[in-house]
């Protein structure tokens, strides 16, 4: 396999009103083709961050990249022409998002956006562009696709207009399909229909998915490797199944303890406290106020993600062997 | 007979306007006919995707939403047919904590006035036992009584949702509406929430009537649970029952929707009991069973006659087919 | 987090005070205030009495640094005498269409059905009223006083207030605070007044102070078009009567003008400023 992606030592900086903040602080992850990459975490780690570093689309100001790079088939998108990324967009890097409703444009009909975004990146004809519409909606699975075409957003309900949103991603077969939390707003039932849909998409396209959520139930069914932030840093990185059966990091394993899930009737264990405000980050570990295994070195320095075999994480106390 | 709250055929209609001026009038049926009980010291939790009914259930429960039929007896007294002052007097037994902690709370109110508000309208006690009374419960929520002049906009989500359910515990009540209170919080603080409910509902003896769509979260926190499709229960029962041997198709599918952590990509699953397809809208419901359309066991029958709510091993199931 | 107790109106007034715009505003306003309330303890003159020739210039004759009108009568002493009467209708025309707009928007928005569609009618009666023309009728109609005018200005402007009014207790009404006052049985009243308005305050005062500008300019128009109060000096009257010599003269006209643009201007900075302090959205850039 060969990597499509890769990300490496990437910083985003924020101007607030407490200052210049460090919203994304040393990531570097990578994205093999055709696999899922889960980034998991809570409100405000930067999973989403970095999804808009890798688009482009990082809103400057108050945003600004700090530092690193983001290469995309060994070709560097942070200093790249904003033309360049443009045909990037859409074309080989494609993006659905939470809110179906207000990523689509409400005074279009649906195939009338779908046709744009095909015929944006494609030297293809109008009716061309129209058939392949039709065909794309078809396959997401929506009935009736020839009549529903016509139809404008608000006449669809939730789960159709994720389906359309992803056959406008898929249009023109990107390579790498960005999925920032697309079920959020959608119920659990029509949410299995959309991630069934994207396992389907992906084995189809071969596109490489990565695919940001706080549901570790969603890692579990979806991911071949997860990406574990908080407060702007990856902490843990390995393959699904090495991060959901042996988790290293303490802010992992309390991340799958405290879900209540149908299986276990364990009780629930919490994490203590809440996440630091990224302006309050001090030198130490962000997760040292929350640790149980935090000691003196924990607050001094500011653990490196360190591989150990194919699972790195970024914690002092698993360095040492406390845990 | 539950010993604290009684609901019996609850209905709930909004009027939905017309389609044209000589069209008839729309009713949009959200509550079609609910029944169910909670006991002292217990929670019933309602499960149910967006439209099902679960909210307005509630509210409906404890007359925040004008109800179109049916009763509800609380400790036996039907709330339904109370006065409006019988009812102010009485909702120092019936209070709810929401979904959203940051629209919930005032936001030009401290945090000490928030707690007092309700002790003050109810006249409990003297004024300086309510002064007591909102240190208890702040400390009872595990917040600092150093935060009592603080203003909401101060803490975190979390923090938040505490003060809320302080709020809804200054009377004393002894039932507690929860709508989604933990939906709109991070899985780790969630986890928090959940675990501060569990021990005030053993500490306190409070009922709760508690509403998600999260069914690990309910699994974690009720002894019974029902599951709503359309306005409708479609099956009711101790947890276990539902849970482990869910008897309505919509239940099991239900079930197998939530993302599950045995679930793994690596060894390939293929989701059971998957459907297509939307909800139905509860405007002018379709006849027969609301579930029939997406039903992978429907007959004929299931199109026409609407299945009644049946007692079947240990819960109550509306289905003509329920599975084993 | 932040542990000092602060409410949501003393973030308000901080964020103003960091608002350069919205100071000068104030300053200036504060300034006009000033000069009109103890301008003549250091200017003494009559604002009515004739006590030069007519038409002298501006900056010719140091007794009377902005000249004198078409009857010899002091601008600057005119400027400081009318100051407060035209400031004091401003003020009362937006005080009237706060109170009107506020009481029915507010009613309207919170009990919805029959009583919003009434109090709907009735506010859509007033806002299709060519505004200028009611209020010269009141004006005539009546004695034309400065009171007649600030009731007329009142009168015709408060169904703007009441619309916004009413879009915020929508808004509002809806939310979960709301639902949880109604549910540990607090009465509609005190819903209304010490729950919803705190809270739909902040786009109010902001309207309150733009109708403090547009209620002056009104009573401008009035005046101008000779239905004001000719034994009150305001701004207004002085342009009003000193137009038809406009272009012999300019200086009489141009000096209460200014003054008039220069209150508009700081009030609407001023207003612009709270909108933004208000608004948090804003205030985290």
């Amino acid at each position: 396999m060969s990597r499509i992606l890769e990300i490496d030592d990437l910083a985003v900086d924020f101007d607030t009103r407490f200052g210049r903040v460090r919203a994304l602080d040393g990531v570097s992850v990578g994205l093999e083709a055709g696999e899922t990459l889960g980034l998991v975490g809570e409100s405000g780690c930067g999973k989403s961050i970095t999804a808009l570093a890798v688009m482009g689309l990082v809103p400057t100001p108050p945003g600004r990249i700090g530092a690193g790079s983001i290469r995309f088939c060994g070709e560097e998108l942070i200093k790249a022409p904003k033309s360049r990324l443009r045909n990037l967009r859409g074309a080989e890097i494609a993006m659905i998002f939470q809110e179906p409703m207000s990523s689509l444009n409400p005074v279009f009909t649906v195939e009338d956006q779908i046709v744009e975004a095909i015929m944006l990146h494609r030297p293809i004809e109008y009716d061309a562009a129209r058939r392949e519409a039709v065909a794309l909606l078809e396959r997401v699975g929506i009935p009736e696709a020839a009549q529903r075409a016509r139809d404008y957003p608000h006449q669809l309900s939730g789960g159709m207009r994720q389906r359309v949103m992803i056959a406008m991603a898929v249009s023109c077969r990107p390579r790498v399909l960005i999925a920032d939390e697309p079920t959020t707003a959608l119920d659990v039932t029509v949410q299995a229909q959309i991630f069934d849909l994207l396992g389907e998409i992906q084995h189809e396209f071969g596109v490489a998915i990565i695919l940001i959520t706080h549901d570790m139930g969603v890692i579990s069914e979806m991911a071949d490797r997860v990406a574990v932030m908080y407060a702007g840093r990856i902490i843990e990185e390995a393959g699904a199944d090495d991060v959901l059966d042996h988790p290293q990091h303490p802010y992992t394993r309390g991340l799958i303890a405290c879900i209540p899930t149908l299986e276990d009737d364990a009780s629930l264990r919490e994490i203590p406290g809440v996440v630091p405000p990224l302006h309050a980050l001090g030198r130490g570990c962000a997760f040292a106020d929350r640790c149980a295994y935090m000691d003196a070195r924990c607050r001094r320095e500011r653990p490196a993600l360190a591989p150990t075999g194919h699972h790195a994480n970024a914690c002092l106390a698993v360095a040492e062997g406390r845990l | 007979m539950s010993d604290l709250l009684e609901v019996r055929d609850l209905s709930v209609r909004f009027d939905a306007g017309r389609a044209s001026l000589f069209a008839p009038r729309r009713w949009l049926e959200a509550v079609r006919g609910v029944s169910f009980g909670i006991d002292r010291g217990k929670a019933l939790g309602i499960v149910g995707e967006s439209g099902s009914g679960k909210t307005t259930t509630a509210m409906a429960a404890i007359r925040l939403t004008q109800a179109a039929a049916g009763r509800v007896l609380l400790e036996g007294e039907d709330l339904l047919t109370l006065d409006e002052a019988a009812m102010r007097a009485r909702r120092k037994d019936v209070q709810l904590i929401f979904q959203d902690p940051y629209s919930s709370l005032n936001p030009r109110s401290r945090v000490r006035d928030i707690l007092r508000e309700p002790l003050d309208l109810m006249e409990v006690g003297t004024r300086a036992s309510r002064e007591e009374r909102v240190r208890e419960l702040i400390d009872l929520v595990g917040l600092r009584v150093d935060q009592l002049p603080l203003f909401p906009h101060q803490f975190s989500g979390g923090q938040r949702q505490r003060i809320s359910i302080a709020r809804a515990l200054a009377t004393a009540p002894k039932l507690l509406v929860c709508d989604e209170p933990v939906s709109a919080l991070d899985v780790a603080i969630q986890a928090q929430i959940l675990n501060l409910l569990l021990r005030l509902k053993e500490e306190l003896d409070l009922g709760y009537l508690f509403i998600s769509h999260d069914l690990g979260v309910v699994r974690y926190l009720c002894d019974e649970v029902a599951v709503m499709y359309l306005g409708r229960i479609v099956e009711i029962g101790p947890r276990a029952q539902v849970f482990e041997s869910p008897r309505h198709p919509y239940t099991r599918t239900l079930l197998a929707a939530v993302p599950s952590l045995k679930r793994r990509k690596s060894s390939g699953f293929k989701r059971p009991a998957a459907i297509e397809g939307d909800p139905p809208s509860p405007i002018n419901p379709p006849k027969g069973c609301a579930f029939a359309r997406r039903c992978p066991h429907a007959k004929d029958i299931c199109l026409s006659i609407d299945p009644a709510l049946e007692p079947r091993a240990g819960g109550r199931v509306a289905c003509h087919f329920p599975v084993s | 987090m932040d542990e000092s107790a602060q409410s949501p109106a003393a973030e308000a007034w901080i964020a103003f005070c960091h608002n350069i715009p919205a100071l000068a505003g104030l300053l200036i306003l504060l300034g006009i205030v000033a000069l009109t309330l103890y301008g003549t303890l250091f200017y003494a003159g009559d604002a009515y009495e004739i006590v030069w020739a007519p038409h002298e210039k501006p900056l010719t004759e140091s007794d009377f640094p902005l000249g004198t009108d078409y009857l010899g009568r002091d601008i600057v002493a005119g400027l400081i005498a009318g100051g407060g009467p035209t400031l004091a209708v401003g003020l009362c025309a937006a005080l009237l269409t706060m109170v009107i707009g506020i009481a029915f928007g507010a009613l309207a928005g919170y009990y919805g059905g029959w009583v919003d569609i009434v109090l709907m009618r009735i506010t859509e009666f007033f806002q299709v009223l060519p505004a200028l023309l009611f209020a010269m009728v009141l004006v005539t109609l009546f004695s034309p006083s400065l009171v007649t005018i600030a009731i007329a200005i009142g009168v015709v402007s408060w169904p703007q207030t009441a619309r916004l009014t009413r879009a915020e207790f929508l808004k509002i009404k809806e939310l979960e605070y709301v639902t949880a006052a109604r549910a540990i049985g607090t009465r509609d009243r005190r819903i209304i007044w010490k729950v919803i308005l705190p809270n739909a305050a902040p786009p109010l005062i902001v309207s309150a102070t733009l109708t403090v500008g547009v209620a002056i300019l009104f009573e401008a128009g009035i005046s101008f078009l000779g239905l004001g109060d000719p034994n009150t000096m305001s701004w207004g009257l002085m342009i009003g009567m000193n137009r038809e010599y406009i272009l012999d003269a300019w200086w009489p006209v141009t000096f209460p003008g200014l003054a008039i643009f220069l209150t508009v201007f700081s009030v609407s900075l001023l207003g612009d400023g709270i909108n933004d302090a208000f608004n948090p959205r804003l205030r985290e850039r």
